[in-house]
């Protein structure tokens, strides 16, 4: 009960504090205060500290110990850079967004908590539909067009997701009429455990409806284009951790119902479902990358093919699996350090067009070169974390049925990096025709210090690789009957 | 009615509040002060909309209706309910105005709850209470945004929607 007051209600209650609490500078040391034992804890949890017993509809088992490792993660150094965004001068209009910005963040950060912590799927579906609630008064920061169709298209799109995501929960139920589950609540745990005597195509359906839903929040293709929009749109913290968190949050239920679909004979079919969207996702990203010409909007589309690189390798499965679960830690820190250097460079520019951008490296110094590596991070070259989780997925692959996907999605995921790097190098180093070159010096920001931390911290998981993460890791894979 | 006690009274009277009562109203005011004209703007023919819509509704009949073979569900709550979802869903696709999209979305809802009820799944007081929360959360954002838009873009209709595109 402890714990989930920490985690659920702590936030909840500082949320409707803060509106009375006008103070930004008060509720920035609040909100930062919250964000710190929420990491604790969640690390507690996560290093095997703590065990505790969550009353309710909640429980803490290894899948939702690790996912709000992550989410804790994601969101405490997103909650650490928000002051310093906030101080930044915007519009009159956004200057009104800036009142209820701690606010949403902490209704954000208990829905989220919520979501991953519950056992069951009602309650997994009313928090997953709040943490869109939440999210979507943010994406909306900036008070212009492009932002508000943005977050119409987001609350609309994925609303129906989610609505489509309980018919998949309904059908669940079906899928338990005449056995033992009859009439029973619908807890992960219970469902898990009698998944053999589940009716396979009832539980085909759901399958497909959960994850078809839910994809529209994933943003795996072809549902991605509100998601896509609206991390584009989104002020680059909540970008951030809509890439880094929010994505996971609705990936977490699809894993619930993977996981009891791995005790039946559905689950073939289920991995097939994924690996498919997994691809799909990688081949709309490598179109996409050819033709952007928003540098957010190619960050966000690097959001989808990740996600779709995370699917791929848990549709594979064996190592694979605990590839994809490593990638799922490294994309969520690489994420927050590219879009707090792209919002460092909107910021400066006051464009996402590429063509509006010149000389980063010698305007913003700091941000230019962090920008750089994190491409490099993310773009899989080592000693970054990525490149050793996609060694693991496609070695899984490699030995997979479907290796010839292999060649494919090397062949995509090589033109990705070189479109993104094009990009990237355009806004880098392209002379601005009516300027003459002039070295200016960046002020250090709080951003920056985080980035270099989290650029260091993906490459020491890495190289490190210590035995508690690999341990989670293995235990998350346990529960989807995968035994290295 | 043995097991009858007031409490039980407490969700229908709540869902009734808020689905019958508390969203007709805020959709009405909104269609108000926008000054919304009541004029149906679809982007293919009424007649063929009819058509498709019956045409579904048939395939979706029989189909319940080959499953109530196998599984163990009662066909007409089902299938209505299906139906509703699919009318929801080509609401959404053919009609031009927002505010219908947001009717085609509570009508789509609407599906998934009549579907429950024939599935007979029984969820607790305090989730039922939660996702009717929702729903009327995302209507009143909806409306929010609706406004917005309208102040924004001069209309409501999706084709002033077109700004973010590759």
């Amino acid at each position: 009960m402890f714990e989930l007051s920490l985690f659920i209600f702590i936030p909840s209650i500082a949320a409707v504090l803060f509106l009375l609490i006008r103070n930004i500078k008060v509720q920035y040391s609040l909100s930062l205060i919250i964000a710190a034992i929420h990491l604790t804890f969640s690390f507690l949890i996560f290093i095997n500290i703590l065990q505790p017993k969550l009353p309710w509809f909640f429980a803490i088992d290894p899948l939702s110990k690790f996912f709000i490792m992550i989410l804790s993660n994601v969101y405490f150094w997103v909650a650490l850079t928000s002051y310093s965004f906030l101080k930044r001068p915007a519009s009159q209009r956004a200057e009104e967004a800036k009142k209820y910005y701690f606010s949403l963040l902490n209704l954000y950060l208990a829905f989220n908590s919520a979501a991953m912590l519950s056992n069951h799927f009602g309650m997994y579906w009313v928090t997953v539909e709040a943490t869109t609630l939440s999210v979507a008064p943010l994406i909306y920061y900036y008070r212009n067009e492009e932002s508000l169709e943005a977050m119409w298209k987001y609350i609309f799109i994925v609303s129906i997701g989610i609505a489509f995501a309980f018919i998949g929960i309904l059908f669940l139920t079906l899928s338990a009429k005449g056995t033992v589950l009859e009439g029973q609540q619908l807890f992960f745990g219970e469902y898990v455990k009698h998944a053999y005597k589940l009716n396979p195509t009832w539980l085909k359906a759901s399958f497909i409806f959960i994850f078809v839903g839910l994809s529209t929040k994933i943003g795996i293709a072809p549902m991605h284009s509100a998601d896509v929009d609206a991390t584009s749109n989104a002020p680059s913290p909540i970008a951030a951790l809509m890439s880094g968190s929010l994505r996971l949050t609705a990936f977490i239920g699809v894993l619930r119902i993977l996981q009891i679909t791995s005790h039946t004979s559905v689950n073939e079919f289920a991995k097939m479902l994924l690996i498919i969207g997994g691809t799909l996702s990688l081949f709309v990203t490598f179109i996409s990358m050819f033709k952007v010409t928003n540098y957010k909007r190619m960050l966000s589309y690097s959001s989808v093919e990740h996600l779709g690189i995370i699917s791929l390798g848990i549709g594979i499965g064996g190592i694979a699996f605990i590839g994809a679960m490593y990638h799922a830690i490294y994309n969520s820190i690489v994420k927050i350090v590219l879009f707090l250097s792209a919002g460092n460079i909107h910021n400066k520019y006051k464009t996402r067009e590429v063509s509006g951008v010149h000389e980063v490296l010698n305007k913003l110094p700091k941000s230019g070169w962090i920008y750089l590596f994190a491409l490099f991070a993310i773009s899989g070259i080592p000693p970054f974390g990525i490149f050793f989780s996609e060694i693991k997925i496609f070695e899984g692959l490699l030995f997979s049925p479907q290796a010839v996907l292999l060649a494919l999605i090397i062949f995509m995921l090589l033109f990705i990096f070189i479109n993104m790097s094009k990009i990237t190098f355009a806004m880098l180093y392209t002379k601005c025709p009516n300027d003459d070159i002039q070295i200016e010096s960046e002020k250090l920001e709080i951003s920056h210090v985080v980035s270099i931390i989290l650029l260091l911290v993906v490459s020491l998981i890495a190289i490190a690789n210590p035995e508690i993460v690999y341990q989670n890791i293995l235990n998350v894979a346990k529960e989807f009957n995968i035994n290295l | 009615m043995k097991n009858f006690s007031l409490a039980n009274l407490f969700l229908p009277i709540t869902i009734f509040l808020v689905k019958v009562i508390l969203i007709p109203i805020y959709i009405n005011r909104i269609i108000i002060d926008l000054d919304i004209k009541r004029r149906i703007e679809p982007t293919i023919q009424q007649m063929s909309f009819l058509v498709i819509a019956i045409f579904t509704m048939i395939v979706i009949f029989m189909f319940t209706n080959i499953l109530s073979n196998s599984t163990d569900l009662e066909v007409i709550p089902f299938a209505s309910g299906f139906s509703a979802i699919m009318i929801g869903i080509y609401i959404i696709m053919f009609r031009k105005k927002l505010i219908v999209h947001v009717s085609g979305f509570l009508i789509l809802e609407n599906g998934i709850f009549l579907i429950g009820t024939s599935i007979a799944s029984e969820l607790p007081i305090l989730i039922e209470l939660g996702i009717l929360l929702d729903v009327f959360v995302v209507v009143f954002l909806m409306g929010i945004a609706l406004n917005k838009i309208s102040s924004t873009f001069k209309g409501f209709e999706v084709s002033d929607l077109r700004r973010l595109k590759d």
